[in-house]
């Protein structure tokens, strides 16, 4: 995790353990925090802590670097800082567990690592499937790639968060 | 592989495209249907798609001439014998199906390779309806709308097809500009399973009809996701009511397994008549 400072704030980025995320929170109560919360629900970290004012999903962020930011507070500043190092900030009101694109992807990841497993397909031609069938800026695996700890993160939060059975992370993830 | 004689079975939009695809890479097409209006509409479909080109320069009229003579429209009775290839394109029906390809069986040369593009049915239940020595010869080819556009092809081996076949099949669409991917006999192929949950996990994001955060949804998966549509503008693009019937089919085909569940907004929706663009109602309002 890397943490960036900047007048009364301080930008969390980077994959963390929620106990890890909790004491950044824990150790900053003067600061306005925003925090990477990709992969977790940033609803209960709101609840228990007033410091945190802001999240945002960068670790599924590709390239073009734009994440999706929400934020209670000093939206100006945080989105100028943003933008000063490199992200494109999306501002979001929807308060999701693994926000909007990091949810989606995620099961669509999952699902194609099911196909795989039981295999419907190769990795190449699941992919190649996606983009040429129906137009997706790139194929699952490609997502995947060097993301799978997250998306299996993400999907084993969803799944004790909600107890839905749709969130199982496939076994080869 | 050689494939030179084509027909394809079935003149509505899935049938018309890919007939005018296999014309396109210059094969011989015969395009099937046993309603000549539905023929007549496909012709007039086809050959205006190619004069259009001609005057966007985008094809010389020398070649859509060659085109068009490489495509005949035929009832099924009239249709030549010694296909090298025939897909079927026609509802989505498998009884009908089943119907249609015991007559191809037994109408078409031992050479000929029958495929179906189906999205919804196993190839191994169609491929009961011919002989046992023609069901090596027999598999899934899957375009996508429209065929002569989007590049993947679907190659679907079912359980008795030839498995070099269906290599020849790939390496053919493959050299012609297509995109083939190779898949297993198994509910959705690829594309229709694995973009199930473009569809399932915004709706459950939303949880609800609230036509704001479904802007919302489609604007981040558009803007951060690099999707060209949002998943609520393309379901009702596509028909709420078909995309929902193709979610079930999966599901029951799944044994419910949960990661298909359809979501409840999906079933009101087309209890409601919301169907989307085609109703001027359905996530969003047409007007």
């Amino acid at each position: 995790m890397t943490n960036v400072s900047f007048g009364d704030y301080l930008l969390n980025f980077g994959f963390g353990t929620k106990e890890e995320k909790t004491k950044i929170l824990e150790m900053n109560p003067d600061k306005k925090v925003v925090m990477d919360l990709s992969c977790y629900d940033p609803i209960s970290f709101y609840k228990k802590f007033p410091n945190l004012i802001g999240t945002f999903a960068a670790l599924f962020a590709d390239e073009n670097k734009k994440i999706e930011v929400h934020l209670l507070e000093g939206v100006e500043d945080v989105l100028k800082k943003f933008i000063e190092l490199g992200y494109t900030p999306v501002e979001t009101t929807i308060v999701s567990c693994g926000f909007v694109f990091p949810r989606t992807i995620s099961q669509i990841i999952n699902e194609a690592y099911f196909a795989l497993q039981e295999g419907v397909a190769s990795r190449e031609d699941i992919d190649r499937a996606m983009k040429f069938g129906v137009n997706y800026p790139k194929g699952p695996f490609e997502w995947a790639h060097g993301r799978e700890m997250y998306v299996k993160t993400l999907l084993n939060e969803l799944l004790s968060l909600t107890g839905d059975q749709r969130y199982k992370a496939c076994p080869l993830l | 592989m050689k494939i030179e004689r084509v027909v394809v079975i079935g003149a509505g939009t899935m049938g018309s495209g890919i007939a005018q695809w296999f014309a396109q890479e210059m094969c011989f097409v015969e395009l099937v249907d046993n309603s000549s209006d539905q023929l007549d509409r496909a012709k007039k479909s086809i050959h205006d798609s190619w004069n259009k080109l001609v005057e966007k320069e985008k094809l010389t009229s020398c070649k859509a001439e060659q085109m068009k003579k490489l495509l005949e429209f035929k009832s099924l009775d009239n249709v030549s014998k010694n296909a090298d290839l025939v897909v079927e394109a026609i509802i989505e029906n498998l009884d009908v199906k089943k119907d249609l390809f015991a007559k191809l069986d037994k109408h078409f040369s031992e050479h000929t390779i029958l495929s179906s593009n189906t999205s919804s049915f196993p190839i191994h239940l169609m491929a009961e309806a011919v002989s046992t020595a023609r069901r090596g010869n027999f598999v899934g080819l899957h375009f996508f709308n429209p065929a002569t556009i989007m590049k993947l092809v679907e190659v679907i081996k079912g359980k008795d097809s030839d498995q070099e076949l269906c290599h020849e099949l790939y390496s053919w669409f493959d050299s012609k500009g297509k995109k083939p991917a190779l898949c297993k006999d198994s509910p959705g192929f690829i594309v229709n399973r694995v973009a199930r949950n473009f569809y399932g996990e915004p709706l459950r994001i939303v949880g609800e009809d609230d036509e704001r955060k479904m802007r919302e949804v489609d604007h981040i998966l558009k803007e951060v996701g690099g999707f060209k549509m949002g998943p609520f503008e393309l379901m009702d693009m596509i028909g709420i009511d078909v995309n929902y019937s193709v979610t079930c089919s999966v599901w029951e085909a799944y044994d419910r397994e949960p990661r298909f569940a359809p979501h409840r907004l999906q079933k009101k929706m087309v209890e409601d008549g919301r169907f989307g663009r085609k109703t001027k109602r359905g996530y969003y309002k047409y007007d």
